[in-house]
């Protein structure tokens, strides 16, 4: 039960190359996709999701070619939209029921069990004769997994969940989607690297359409071993360090600027050899695909 | 800053391409309008196509039109901030508010001017174009365009643009706005009903909401010449009206800017309830969810579509939209239902169901179109709007559970606002007191018919969502498709094959119900549904899923997305589509022949061309006639055997005999003693019904010879267009023309309208010889080739009908299930037959020596006592006046609601049930009745009258001839009325005749005639005839105007040629009247007279005795029209009528209690005060206060009474008549 991504590539009809002959293989496990905005992880998702036909390659499933029966994809989909709404005055529980039907579940007395079940799962039980529409972000977002949870899916999809929630909510979201995802697939994209970091065992790092890194977290922290220095310098230094090295990230830190920087070796005195975080891979690899 | 507001508002308008596609299609349809020659807006008859009267009505058309774009627009300028969430940055600028709001307001203003600007341009250029009959057109003037946008457009635009701004700002919604559209649109709609009648024509032209109302009012008697060069002057009515309705603009502006606040909700958000900030357990997701069985089959599908199906049909009847789409459906159908009793000339009819079937259809259908075209965008659309439409598609629910429930859905949506129609329908039928609800009616004429129209409509507005890129197209491309069916029509494109959605018309009686017209309806609606469900199929297969909104990849797909169980389907859809619609031309044009309206008039043409020349000739007359019509009902086939007795009446002997039948019978056999078949054009290419035979031994001069022929006239299958049959199952009604050929060429069956002709490359005009063309005299105007006959006419039919026709029974018998009845004159008659069968109730009655008898529908019950009063009455009076009956028998004979009229045959009246039989007035319930008509006793006096007025004397076929049987029919009939009711009820129903004839005048397309010479123009000879008769005898007394009449009887009566003319009767009325009245006959009957007579004020003052004295100043004057309508002053010095009353006269209940004073006096042309002294306080007075001159404003005649009391001036009059006097005579 891989899903294999060959070669896939999408121009939209204004010229834009939303994707680059992307080419993955993900196992079962949550699979994390990071990418800034704009890299295509929306693209991706959506057509992974069968809700976009790509320009060129092939996506396959478990046996099933996406591309030429995604209905068939479709029966073991779950998907949560980077950004969803909802119909005025329909409540949690109604809603989930109706998508429970489309998601092939007629028989009324399971359906009324699995729908139970997932709103007890995402802690909406209390509100499900609430409207939808009054959910607040985090809420709207755990209704959001509860559907996608729908019918077991072998294929979850997760397009940037956590945007825009509190760290609380934040919190509570990445436990619930924590606890899926044993021995299925489950792609989560992302552009905060630390819900990759907390969450999965394996990545891929998008860019301008195109995969320019992926593997598991530790090999690519492990990679990055003995080359990342950091300084704290000041804001006035800031503009020579740019020059003279890689720099791969600057964080303000009580009105001083710290800087990491790549190097294989030491890059001067003021510059401590620190532990490559999944940021600085991040960052880092950003850096070197602009470069 | 408020400048700039605008001027960015505007420039931001302009790069819409919104506004561009708007303005294209303003410029086109004022381009078609001018340049295609089947259109006429505001052009009928002689009227120019860019005359500034027509140019008036169609700006105003456009700005009605073009409210849809200003609320777009106006819509758009507020609502835009507010929905993109860009108002939260706008609203904190140094912006002030009225530089914002109104500043926007301009500028959106400015956008929809631009847009109608279109429609003139287009229509400049298309009047320019070419190939256009430049008759239709006046001279180019850029004044009469500019004068149309300013009067009728831009008003209409500032108040569209500030009610639906108001409205959008204060909803925050467009939606809001759009339902506001609608709300006001019905509005309009409703008020035209309920105030479209002549008694609210002035309230109705103040409260009108676009000023077209009040600046028609202004031209309603308008002629063509008035048209072509008049500016339409800006009457106080206009002025007032356009005053309120700026007005109510600006006070929506006023109260949008009170209301608006820069602070009120900057962002949506603020309505959610914040359910987040409640505390949570936490842990909660090791819930375990209990796997459930997944199932992906047909019987899963057709849950997901039931499950479907109820969640859109909730949302479409919840939503507001759709409660007031169908209040304001049934309050216009209600308006309509309860005035769809109200009959021609104030009459008043039974609220039958087939009337109530046929006012739903014409005033509720199109709701379900609108429903239909607006929801199946909301309902397409929805999923993407609320931004659901991801997790919807990548559901793995087959496109076709989705698309089949929002059909579905729709569908029963429609179901139950149809269903809702019918109920208002009956409770209409019930607050009118009437109870015989006649449900299947319903079911059959109106519901079922609009449930396939709404089926059909619905699944193309769902195909158009489901390939266009936004819901917006999705609606143009639903009104392009309702426009191109308008256009089509008119173009000559008229086959129902290609016509989506559409049938032959199915004509609805309650006598023969549907008859056997459904059946080729039903098969263009199977065909159709057929169709339907194609588009369904298709818009399943192309239904949009996903992120990607075009369509040509999934048409690309097309033929993957159409596999399996779809591709079989389609076939058998494509399949049935295909047998049926071969079924159907088999019907259309092989069984029968299929000529477009246009291929129809072009054949037309080459007849005219190919026979007309034949028209001439010499032929025998027909002296003695035997007919055996064989009628078949249920097969709508008459067989009839046939034999003319033909003389030779001119002093030449005849070589040829020519036989016409230019309807639709077929000739299989006739023969002529010693004639032989020459030439058969009907066997030529293009045909025509015309034979000529040669006579191989010439007829002499008062020779007799026979013809014997038999003809069938049948309707094999189904027609496409012109479906009425005469032949119908319970109600056949033929007349001798469509079943036996004429001796030589007639002009009955050539073209008319003279644009056609033009069109079609003949000569414009195809007029009737002139009054002094003294050689017309040799015919009589109904046929040609006969006299005076012998008729011995026998007709079968199918044994439980009544077969009928004009003569006496000689025999009746009834044998192996048909019946046969044989009908012999027993002196000559004219060769005019009606033929007649169904199923008969009789009512029978004598009077002297005459047998009366009704044969009548066995439910249609309602007025047979009336009619046999009026049958007496007629035959009483016409008898004593003019000259004896010449039968004795007189029969009425029902037949059904396809034509709404009466004719006149010897002692053999047919008569619509809609016109005598379902028609409704009640001399009891007087209070409700008293400004109605009854037009039941009405129509039989004037039928009954024909019997003297063309059975005794028929004139020459030339002009004037009408004048002597409609016109003196007409006047029997107003004295029978005035024996029965008085002259109350005859003057006001005179009032309505005058009315007619105005109006008639404006749609003249030939020349208005004198009434001497009309031409057969029903305005002149029955609306005026009636008011110029009754006027006649007003001034020259009855006994002047009967002797008169009486002698024309003596003269002419049974006589064969020289057929009298219109001068005959006005040769002896001028002997009979005397000299002095000379001027009076000349300005009736040999002038288009027209007067003008009104009362500037009336004041009274109380003289001493207790008498009041009433000064009135009198403004007359007397004009003569030419044929174009143009006038030029008379002199005038008339003895008038003038009153002094307490009521005002033909209002509400006035009697002749109410009459103060009636004196004559002479009145000469121009102002002139006129005192008279009465003994009651007077509150009206009034010159020619009864209308019994030909007056273009009528209303005028009568003002009310100022009284002085001292020094007070109490106005005593109603106040409605002050207002409206002022308006009238401000207007001119």
């Amino acid at each position: 039960m891989t899903l294999r991504i060959r070669g896939l590539t999408h121009t939209y009809p204004n010229g834009t190359r939303a994707l680059d002959n992307i080419t993955i293989d993900i196992s079962p496990g949550m699979f994390g996709l990071l990418g800034p905005n704009g890299a295509g992880k929306s693209s991706l998702m959506r057509t992974i999701a069968t809700l976009q036909a790509p320009s060129a390659g092939s996506i396959e499933f478990s046996g099933i070619d996406v591309l030429k029966r995604p209905e068939a994809l479709r029966r073991t989909l779950g998907y949560l939209p980077q950004d969803f709404g909802v119909y005025p005055r329909v409540t949690a529980e109604s809603m989930l029921d109706h998508l429970a039907v489309l998601k092939g579940i007629t028989n009324a007395r399971e359906r009324r069990e699995v729908v139970h079940g997932l709103l007890n799962k995402v802690n909406l039980w209390e509100v499900r004769k609430k409207a939808i529409a009054g959910f607040s972000g985090g809420m709207r977002q755990r209704f959001g997994i509860a559907q996608a949870l729908i019918g077991d899916p072998q294929l979850i999809i997760v397009d940037e969940p956590t945007a825009g929630l509190d760290p609380e909510e934040r919190n509570r979201f990445l436990n619930l989607l924590a606890a899926i995802g044993y021995g299925v697939v489950v792609i989560l994209s992302t552009h905060i690297v630390e819900d990759v970091a907390q969450l999965c065992r394996s990545m891929a790092i998008l860019s301008g359409g195109r995969v320019v890194h992926q593997g598991a977290p530790d090999a690519l922290r492990r990679e990055l071993h003995g080359r990342v220095w950091s300084a704290t310098i000041a804001q006035d230094a800031l503009e020579v360090t740019r020059n003279r090295y890689t720099v791969i990230s600057e964080r303000l830190l009580g009105g001083k600027t710290v800087v990491h920087v790549l190097a294989s070796d030491p890059p001067g005195a003021e510059f401590t050899s620190v532990e490559g975080s999944l940021e600085d891979v991040y960052f880092s690899t950003l850096a070197s695909t602009r470069s | 800053m408020f400048g700039q507001v605008a001027w960015f508002e505007l420039r931001y308008q302009l790069k819409n391409p919104v506004l561009w596609v708007t303005f294209s299609a303003f410029f086109l349809a004022g381009f078609i309008v001018m340049a295609d020659e089947t259109l006429q807006i505001g052009a009928a008859g002689n009227a120019y196509k860019n005359g500034p009267f027509a140019l008036t009505l169609l700006t105003g058309n456009m700005a009605i039109l073009a409210q849809f774009a200003v609320v777009a627009f106006v819509s758009n300028a507020v609502i835009r901030d507010w929905d993109t969430g860009f108002g939260s940055i706008l609203y904190t600028t140094r912006i002030r508010k009225f530089d914002y709001l109104i500043g926007r307001f301009v500028g959106a203003f400015a956008a929809s001017v631009i847009v109608l600007l279109a429609s003139p341009l287009g229509m400049m250029i298309g009047a320019a174009m070419p190939w256009l009959d430049s008759e239709r057109f006046g001279p180019f003037v850029l004044w009469h365009y500019i004068h149309a946008f300013m009067v009728a457009g831009l008003p209409t635009l500032f108040l569209c643009a500030a009610l639906f701004f108001s409205l959008a700002t204060a909803t925050r919604s467009m939606m809001g706005s759009y339902l506001g559209l609608v709300a006001f649109l019905i509005f309009y709609v409703v008020l035209n009903g309920i105030l479209g009648r002549p008694q609210y024509r002035e309230l109705s032209a103040l409260l009108e909401p676009y000023g077209i109302g009040a600046l028609m009012q202004e031209t309603r008697y308008w002629t063509a010449s008035d048209r072509n060069v008049q500016l339409i002057p800006l009457s106080q009515t206009y002025l007032a009206n356009r005053a309120l309705w700026s007005a109510l603009a600006l006070s929506a502006l006023l109260t949008a800017y009170l209301t608006f606040s820069f602070s009120r909700g900057v962002g949506r958000a603020d309505k959610k309830l914040r359910l987040g900030a409640q505390r949570e357990a936490p842990g909660s997701a090791q819930w375990q969810v209990t796997p459930a069985k997944k199932e992906f089959g047909s019987g899963a599908a057709f849950t997901q579509m039931l499950a479907r199906i109820r969640f859109e049909a909730v949302h479409v009847f919840f939503s507001p939209a759709f409660i007031v789409l169908m209040g304001f459906g049934l309050f216009n159908a209600g308006g309509s239902l309860w005035l769809a009793d109200e009959g021609p000339g104030h009459s008043t009819a039974f609220p039958i169901t087939s009337l109530m079937a046929k006012t739903l259809i014409d005033s509720f259908t199109f709701i379900p179109i609108i429903i239909a075209t607006y929801y199946s965008g909301e309902l397409a659309w929805r999923d993407r709007e609320k931004r659901i439409h991801e997790i919807m598609d990548s559901t793995p629910a087959a496109n076709w559970t989705f698309v089949i429930p929002k059909v579905a859905a729709l569908l029963l949506v429609l179901a139950a606002s149809i269903a809702v129609s019918v109920v208002a329908g009956i409770v209409v039928q019930t607050l009118k007191g009437f109870h015989d609800y006649n449900v299947p009616g319903y079911l059959l004429w109106y519901a079922l018919p609009a449930f396939f129209t709404s089926f059909c409509s619905v699944a193309l507005a769902v195909l158009f969502q489901a390939i266009s890129p936004n819901k917006f197209v999705g609606w143009a491309m639903m009104i392009v498709y309702l426009l191109a069916i308008l256009v089509s029509g008119q173009m000559g494109f008229d086959h129902h094959l290609y016509l989506y959605g559409h049938y032959p018309s199915v004509p609805i009686s309650e006598m023969n119900g549907q008859g056997h017209y459904w059946i080729g309806a039903a098969w263009f609606q199977l065909y159709w549904a057929l169709g339907a469900l194609l588009l369904i199929t298709l818009a399943c297969a192309l239904w949009r899923r996903g992120a990607d909104p075009r369509v040509w990849p999934r048409l690309r797909a097309l033929p993957q997305r159409l596999a399996g169980v779809t591709r079989a389907i389609t076939a058998l859809l494509v399949l049935g589509f295909v047998s049926c619609g071969a079924w159907i031309f088999y019907n259309t044009n092989i069984l029968n022949t299929y000529r477009s309206s246009v291929a129809m008039q072009r054949w037309q043409a080459d007849m005219e061309r190919t026979l007309l020349r034949y028209e001439h000739a010499p032929m025998p007359k027909i002296s003695d006639v035997s007919l055996t019509v064989d009628l078949y009902p249920h097969q709508h086939r008459a067989i009839t055997v046939g034999t003319y007795q033909m003389e030779n009446r001119t002093s030449e002997p005849l070589h040829e005999i020519y036989l016409f039948w230019p309807q639709r019978a077929i000739i299989d056999r006739a023969e002529i003693d010693g004639g032989v078949l020459e030439r058969d054009f009907a066997r030529e290419t293009p045909a025509f019904p015309f034979q000529i035979w040669r006579l191989s031994r010439p007829m002499q001069p008062g020779e007799r010879r026979r013809i014997q022929f038999v003809t069938r006239l049948e309707y094999p299958g189904f027609r496409n267009n012109d479906v009425l049959t005469p032949i119908n199952d319970n109600g056949t009604f033929v007349n001798d023309r469509d079943l036996t050929p004429l001796i030589g060429f007639d002009r009955s069956g050539l073209l008319r309208d003279r644009n056609i002709r033009r069109r079609q490359g003949l000569p414009a005009d195809l007029r009737i010889p002139r009054l002094e063309d003294e050689d017309a005299q040799a015919v009589n105007y109904l046929r040609h080739d006969s006299d005076w006959v012998n008729a011995d006419i026998t007709v079968s039919t199918v044994a439980d009908q009544t077969p009928i026709a004009p003569g006496y029974v000689v025999s009746d018998t009834t044998s192996s299930g048909r019946r046969t009845v044989r009908y012999r004159s027993d002196a000559p008659i004219l060769q005019f037959f009606s033929i007649q069968s169904a199923v008969y109730a009789t009512a029978r009655e004598r009077w002297g020596n005459v047998d009366l008898t009704i044969y009548y529908d066995h439910r249609h019950t309602y007025n047979i006592e009336r009619m046999l009063r009026a049958m007496r009455a007629s035959l009483e009076l016409c008898s004593r006046k003019f000259s004896a009956f010449q039968f004795h028998q007189l029969r009425i004979i029902e037949f059904p609601a396809y034509w709404p009229g009466a004719q006149s045959f010897a002692n053999t009246v047919p008569f619509a049930e809609s016109l005598g039989f379902t028609t409704r007035f009640n001399d009891v319930e007087g209070a409700r009745e008293a400004d109605r008509i009854d037009i039941t006793t009405y129509a039989t006096a004037h039928e009954i009258s024909h019997q003297w007025w063309g059975h005794q004397v028929i004139g020459s076929d030339q002009q004037g001839a009408t004048m002597l049987s409609e016109t003196f029919a007409q006047y029997s009939a107003l004295l029978v009325m005035e024996e029965i009711y008085g002259r109350d009820q005859v003057r006001r129903f005179l009032r309505f005749e005058l009315d007619t004839y105005l109006r008639g005048r404006n749609a003249e397309v030939v020349e208005e005639l004198p009434l001497a010479r009309v031409e057969n123009q029903p305005y002149i000879h029955y609306n005026k005839g009636g008011v110029v008769m009754y006027f006649l005898r007003n001034e020259l007394g009855e006994e002047v105007v009967n002797r008169s009449l009486a002698r024309l009887l003596r003269e002419f009566a049974f006589r064969g040629a020289p057929y009298p003319r219109s001068t005959d009767f006005l040769r002896i009325l001028r002997e009979e009247a005397g000299p002095e009245h000379d001027a009076l006959v000349t300005d009736l009957f040999e002038r288009i007279t027209l007067y003008d007579a009104r009362v500037l004020e009336a004041s009274a003052v109380r003289s001493e005795e207790g008498r009041w004295d009433v000064t009135m100043l009198v403004e007359a004057h007397k004009r003569y029209a030419d044929g174009k309508g143009a006038e030029a002053e008379a002199p005038l010095d008339e003895a008038f009528e003038i009153g002094v009353f307490a009521a005002e006269p033909g209002e509400g209940r006035f009697t002749s209690n109410d009459v103060i004073m009636m004196a004559r006096q002479r009145i000469r042309s121009g102002l002139q005060k006129i005192t008279l002294r009465v003994d009651r306080a007077p509150r009206f007075a009034g010159i020619d206060p009864y209308n019994m001159r030909i007056d273009r404003n009528s209303g005028d005649n009568v003002c009310a009474v100022q009284v002085k009391v001292g020094d007070a001036i109490s106005k005593q009059g109603a106040f409605f008549t002050g207002i409206s006097r002022r308006q009238r005579t401000a207007a001119r």
